[in-house]
């Protein structure tokens, strides 16, 4: 994991400083700010609070990981939070035909990867820009999903579909156990397989991954499918919450998945970045807007301390 | 002729480290002075204080007889030291006029007009002034590398340049644009300019130089008369031992059997159709001048660029590659020219550089096996000599010479039979060469086929068994090592 942190220098302020810049930091950051809220609020630091949180950042983190992916080939994905919200209105509508849970999410994931598949193909195939073609979707997407419901929920779901977003095992909401397996079957993929290595090579330089005999092409196109199926995750979760498909949920996802993801100490041109950072940086954003919801910040003021807080922590964090 | 700086015992350190020791330098008037190490002997240290990147540690500056401190670049730029770098400064879409007097044009008016007339003017009587033959209309990007160059210096000199740092000038030139270079280096003289050069290409030291400085682990070694000297001297104070030979002699010979072939291959990017054939154990030199079409049959081969026609036979078989990830099934590796955008990944460690293209030694059921991938990483990088050997540093970190064994350490692991190397030592020092060059015999006395593409003459007749030289896209001639010196090989290469 510590791969990026460490650098060259053998001095022992050097090294402490290049840890405090990478994950080490973050940790300290949100210590601290969980401190302040727990001084704050009394209800802020109990388990229950702490598992809300969780819950909260659940969704922003599933995405938040396929959006790491991206960012480390070098590339980024603006369409996250329409194709979860079109992906939500296709499960939900599966749900109402069919009646079974299985089958929708089934067709809901489907969804997601075709979607990033579309995406990828002109990225890679096209060669145009992630941006331009991602930011095309962000708006194909939403609209499609806001004619297949003529603008309207899609509501009245099967109960027992609240399960995913809403339920609990034990003290524990369902949501973060998903989130967390995500987060874990994604450390391992990109710590202990050779697509994780390829991954970030490709990010890193794409014209020496090309002549290190990697195919290059098919792992770009491979992770915009997963972060397709991702945000098909999100977006399914956030419907199960809701226990009704609205077209215009998540708006804006991807700007607090992105966040989350620099905040983690990745890199936008590529090759840097770890999912242990997002986990952090999700986790960064998921408490400060706790935090100030619970002491009562007004909604208004709450979106420019997290726009201060994610400069002041990035800005820490560039190299010198 | 009087000093115009003088150096004394500067030093400088980094974090505990001394990049330079009681460094003492003079620079005369009009003088042409080298400032000669291998990577990392504080050449680029010197320099930076020079331009006011870094700051020294202690010692004193002295330009034109008074103690000065150079507080940054724009300030040891306004006390009239100018550095040419590798990078050019010049925007490619302005005429050279305008280039040379950027930030600095002839105004009409209060509004600040700029006088096109003047303009070009001006930069017609500069040009003119050294002798060189360039129309001040028309736009950089029509110009050559060589152009470009003199550009950048005359536009250093518009505003009064009374040093210039000259760092590996000649790169990228072709020979006619490096003689154009020291012509009007030495007229430059003439106009008593004067001149830091640093570059790894001895010779040019001998061409264009009347001092040098050789600098060894951050201190001084000595400053020579370049006009009583000889390369080995030079060398021997570079690396502070006795080079005997440049070029390791060769204990292996190739053996009989073919291991690679082609025939009749072309890709889309090559003019004409190549047949060559490899031996086991063949140390094969490719040479020709920029453009001759040396490096696109080495793309083709490795699979990068599409192939249009011929056959590929390795130990006689035929295979096909249509990708670089089926030029590595086959056992071929290439080590590409230009090592930082095509070789390594800079801000990733030593471990993710040297495994990468390996990946499947180190998996265990499709895992990766950390102990195995820092065993296999260990072990190349120690048989390289990658110094530091510390795995977990970013491969940008690492000088030149140490970069290119990382490259060719990516490969090595794998334990090709055939190995594509285009310009091995471009922009490494002398002590790291011959580390090369020992590798590459060693590699060959085992049994691998290699092939070397390059356009240093010098290198390709010291280290090759046999030689092709390319000319336009064709095999112009194929030369023994005995036929193949410098001379004939530039001969052919030119069209002789």
């Amino acid at each position: 994991m510590n791969e990026n942190i460490i650098g060259i220098n053998s001095s022992k302020g050097n090294k402490i400083r290049k840890l405090l810049k990478g994950e080490l930091g973050l940790i300290l950051i949100l210590v601290v700010m969980l401190l302040v809220f727990s001084f704050l609020s009394p209800y802020f630091f109990t388990s229950r609070n702490l598992l809300n949180i969780t819950r909260q950042v659940s969704i922003t983190l599933i995405v938040a990981i396929g959006m790491t992916f991206i960012i480390l080939t070098g590339e980024i994905d603006l369409s996250v939070g329409s194709v979860a919200a079109l992906v939500g209105v296709a499960t939900a509508f599966t749900l109402k035909q069919t009646g079974s849970i299985f089958v929708a999410i089934l067709v809901g994931i489907c969804f997601g990867a075709v979607l990033g598949l579309i995406n990828g193909v002109i990225t890679v195939y096209g060669k145009v820009q992630s941006f331009i073609v991602t930011l095309a979707m962000l708006g194909i997407a939403r609209g499609i999903a806001l004619v297949w419901t003529n603008g309207k929920p899609i509501s009245q779901l099967p109960a027992n579909f609240s399960a995913m977003g809403a339920g609990y095992i034990g003290p524990v909401p369902i949501s973060t156990i998903i989130a967390a397996c995500v987060f874990i079957a994604a450390y391992f993929y990109l710590n202990k397989t050779k697509h994780g290595v390829y991954i970030k090579s490709i990010g890193a330089n794409r014209e020496a991954a090309k002549l290190s005999a990697i195919p290059v092409n098919k792992y770009r196109l491979l992770v915009f499918i997963i972060i397709g199926c991702l945000a098909a995750l999100g977006g399914i979760v956030t419907t199960s919450r809701l226990l009704s498909a609205q077209p215009t949920a998540s708006e804006g996802l991807e700007m607090s998945v992105i966040a989350a993801v620099i905040l983690g100490g990745a890199s936008l041109s590529g090759g840097v970045g770890t999912v242990l950072g997002t986990l952090l940086g999700a986790m960064l954003i998921g408490v400060i807007d706790n935090g100030m919801n619970l002491i009562g910040v007004s909604s208004f003021f709450q979106q420019i301390v997290k726009g201060v807080i994610i400069l002041v922590a990035v800005l820490a964090k560039r190299e010198n | 002729m009087k000093e115009v700086l003088v150096l004394e015992k500067i030093s400088k350190s980094f974090g505990g480290i001394h990049a330079l020791e009681d460094v003492d330098f003079s620079l005369l008037e009009g003088e042409v002075h080298a400032l000669l190490g291998e990577n990392g002997a504080g050449k680029s240290t010197l320099i930076k204080i020079l331009t006011g990147v870094h700051q020294k540690d202690s010692g004193k500056i002295k330009l034109f007889g008074k103690d000065v401190k150079i507080l940054n670049p724009v300030d040891a730029r306004y006390k009239g030291i100018a550095a040419i770098y590798q990078e050019l400064s010049l925007i490619e879409d302005l005429s050279v006029a305008e280039n040379i007097f950027l930030g600095n044009e002839p105004t009409k008016d209060i509004l600040g007009t700029v006088n096109r007339k003047e303009l070009f003017d001006l930069a017609s009587q500069k040009l003119k002034k050294f002798n060189i033959d360039i129309n001040p209309s028309i736009k950089i990007s029509e110009l050559g590398m060589g152009q470009k160059r003199i550009i950048e210096i005359i536009k250093a000199l518009a505003i009064d340049a009374k040093i210039l740092l000259l760092d590996e000038p000649t790169t990228g030139m072709s020979k006619v644009e490096i003689e154009t270079l020291f012509k009007i280096m030495k007229d430059l003289k003439k106009h008593n300019v004067t001149m830091i050069y640093i570059s790894h290409h001895l010779e040019e030291v001998f061409s264009v130089c009347d001092r040098a400085t050789v600098l060894r682990d951050g201190k001084n070694v000595k400053t020579f008369e370049v006009e009583n000297l000889a390369i080995p001297d030079l060398v021997q104070a570079m690396i502070g031992r006795n080079l005997n030979d440049e070029f390791p002699k060769r204990r292996g010979k190739p053996g009989d059997g073919i291991i690679f072939s082609i025939k009749n291959f072309k890709s889309f990017n090559m003019k004409h159709e190549i047949d060559l054939d490899l031996k086991k154990g063949e140390i094969l030199g490719i040479s020709g001048i920029i453009g001759s079409g040396k490096s696109e049959l080495a793309l083709g081969l490795f699979g990068v660029d599409k192939k249009e026609k011929g056959k590929i036979y390795i130990e006689n078989k035929e295979v096909n590659i249509k990708n670089p990830g089926d030029a590595k099934k086959e056992k071929i590796a290439f080590i590409p020219e230009d090592r930082k955008t095509q070789g390594l990944f800079l801000n990733q460690n030593l471990l993710l550089n040297l495994t990468v293209a390996n990946m499947e030694l180190v998996l265990n059921n499709g895992v990766i096996n950390s102990r195995k991938r820092k065993e296999l990483s260990t072990i190349t990088a120690e048989k390289l000599k990658v110094k530091p050997l510390d795995l977990k540093m970013q491969a940008q970190n690492l000088s030149g010479g140490n970069q290119q064994k990382i490259v060719v350490g990516k490969w090595l692991c794998g334990v090709p039979k055939i190995i594509i190397f285009d310009e091995p030592t471009r922009g490494i020092d002398v002590g790291a060469k011959t580390e090369i060059y020992n590798l590459i015999n060693e590699l060959a006395d085992k049994g691998t086929g290699i092939i070397i593409i390059s356009s240093e003459f010098k290198e390709i007749s010291g280290v090759c068994d046999r030689i092709l030289v390319f000319r336009n896209g064709k095999v112009a001639k194929e030369m023994s090592a005995e036929e193949a010196t410098t001379e004939n090989i530039l001969t052919v290469a030119l069209g002789g």
